[in-house]
């Protein structure tokens, strides 16, 4: 190809103005790889261009700029700089305060959880210990008035144990049920036993000793075993669970009827 | 003005992906009177002018990564899209299109020569008012309305072929009045 014709034909012309057709401006970036001579007359065209127009310049108003400022820098200035960036970037900071506020609300929660749940595990503690405790006073106030009734009637034949030598301070009372044969028991004033102990009631029918009944820890009278006629009831100190013989050597308390 | 900063076109292609102020403070100072010519030959209407000169200036400063240094001057670049937007201006008003279409059909030389007296001041028509009267119009057509020289072929009922060369015959004339 003659370059030198084909840059003289007028299309560098057509290229740098925007006047070629898709194929000639084509034709024209092929031969651009080859002939470096094509580049330079290009070049030298578009500066004689930009040489005329720019001395040719016509001073737009001044509000073309101003405007221009206020559209690129201050209100959506941002918005073009971060044209691309800028919406993920609000989406991710506003994530981030989402997911801030989650954790905080749930620490708080979770501390208040444990807040509440501690006050709810004492007050119920203390509900449960209240509740105990009352029942354990409304028993005992049912026992010992049951126990008053008891003393106070009549058809209860009262026997009061003395200690034996040597356990002088231990009392306690038989309350027999004249009518029902019912043994009740009140620990008026006993030692503590020691433990894997407890003490036995012993009835003394006919010169032989009769189980009553082991004396559990109930508050006041303890209901013990009937029994049908007696002339001394006893208390022994046995093994838990009481023994099949009373241990005479630790016999704490005995009285007659 | 103080002395003013001069950058080479790489360094202003440079300054302008930074889309600092100071870039579109250069960029505008340097480049608004040039361009504003090339719009100006256009669309022929100063308040039409204004707008379209702003949509350029939003168009170099959104589309500066655009920009390809290989396909040609960063200010050859800028005239082009400020042709463009001077032309969609134009077709997009429907009076326009419709004057156009009118003009086109039924005679175009005598809008040739509207445009000549209207426009006589600006220095890219003044250029094509040396031209014979048949370059004249073909330049009107393919630069100041931007339309292709198969459109111009069948508008003008002139063969494809004469188009070019006529087109071509113009351009070559031009280049030579640049250069004065």
């Amino acid at each position: 190809m003659d370059i030198n014709a084909y840059i003289q034909s007028g299309i560098i012309e057509q290229y740098v103005l925007g006047l070629a057709s898709t194929e000639e401006v084509a034709e024209l970036q092929q031969l651009l790889v080859q002939y470096p001579e094509l580049n330079k007359a290009i070049v030298d065209f578009e500066k004689s261009v930009e040489k005329y127009v720019m001395a040719n310049s016509v001073q737009p108003p001044s509000f073309v700029k101003t405007a221009l400022e206020k559209e690129l820098f201050n209100t959506s200035s941002e918005a073009i700089i971060n044209k691309d960036s800028k919406i993920p970037v609000y989406t991710i900071s506003l994530w981030r305060y989402v997911a801030a506020a989650s954790i905080v609300l749930l620490i708080a929660s979770t501390a208040l959880n444990f807040y509440f749940y501690s006050g709810y595990k004492n007050s119920k503690q203390h509900y449960e210990a209240l509740l105990t405790e009352r029942n354990t006073l409304q028993a005992n106030n049912a026992s010992y008035k049951q126990s008053l009734q008891m003393f106070g009637d009549t058809s209860m034949l009262r026997i009061e144990m003395k200690g034996m030598p040597g356990k002088e301070q231990n009392i306690a009372t038989v309350l027999w049920d004249k009518r029902s044969k019912d043994v009740y028991l009140y620990a008026t004033n006993m030692q503590q036993t020691p433990a894997g102990k407890q003490y036995q009631l012993w009835a003394i029918v006919d010169g032989k000793p009769v189980n009553a009944g082991v004396i559990n820890d109930c508050a006041g009278i303890c209901k013990m075993k009937r029994i049908d006629h007696a002339e001394a009831f006893a208390v022994t100190l046995e093994k838990e669970g009481g023994s099949p013989a009373p241990t005479l050597s630790e016999m704490y308390v005995i009285g007659k009827i | 003005m103080a002395e003013s900063l001069s950058y080479t076109e790489n360094e202003l292609v440079l300054l302008l992906k930074q889309h600092t102020p100071a870039a579109f403070n250069y960029l505008y100072d340097n480049y608004s009177g040039a361009l504003y010519h090339v719009v100006l030959s256009i669309v022929q209407e100063r308040e039409l002018a204004n707008d379209v000169l702003q949509e350029v200036f939003v168009k170099i400063w959104k589309q500066i990564d655009q920009y390809n240094p290989d396909k040609g001057r960063l200010f050859t670049w800028m005239m082009n899209i400020s042709r463009n937007a001077g032309i969609d201006t134009l077709r997009s008003k429907s009076y326009h299109s419709q004057k156009q279409n009118r003009e086109l059909t039924e005679n175009v030389y005598a809008t040739a020569e509207t445009t000549e007296i209207e426009t006589d001041k600006i220095g890219l028509r003044k250029i094509v008012t040396n031209l014979k009267e048949e370059h004249k119009v073909l330049i009107e057509l393919a630069y100041f309305h931007g339309y292709t020289q198969d459109e111009i072929s069948k508008f003008l009922n002139v063969p494809l072929g004469t188009v070019k060369t006529r087109l071509r015959s113009a351009l070559i004339q031009l280049r030579q009045y640049l250069k004065r």
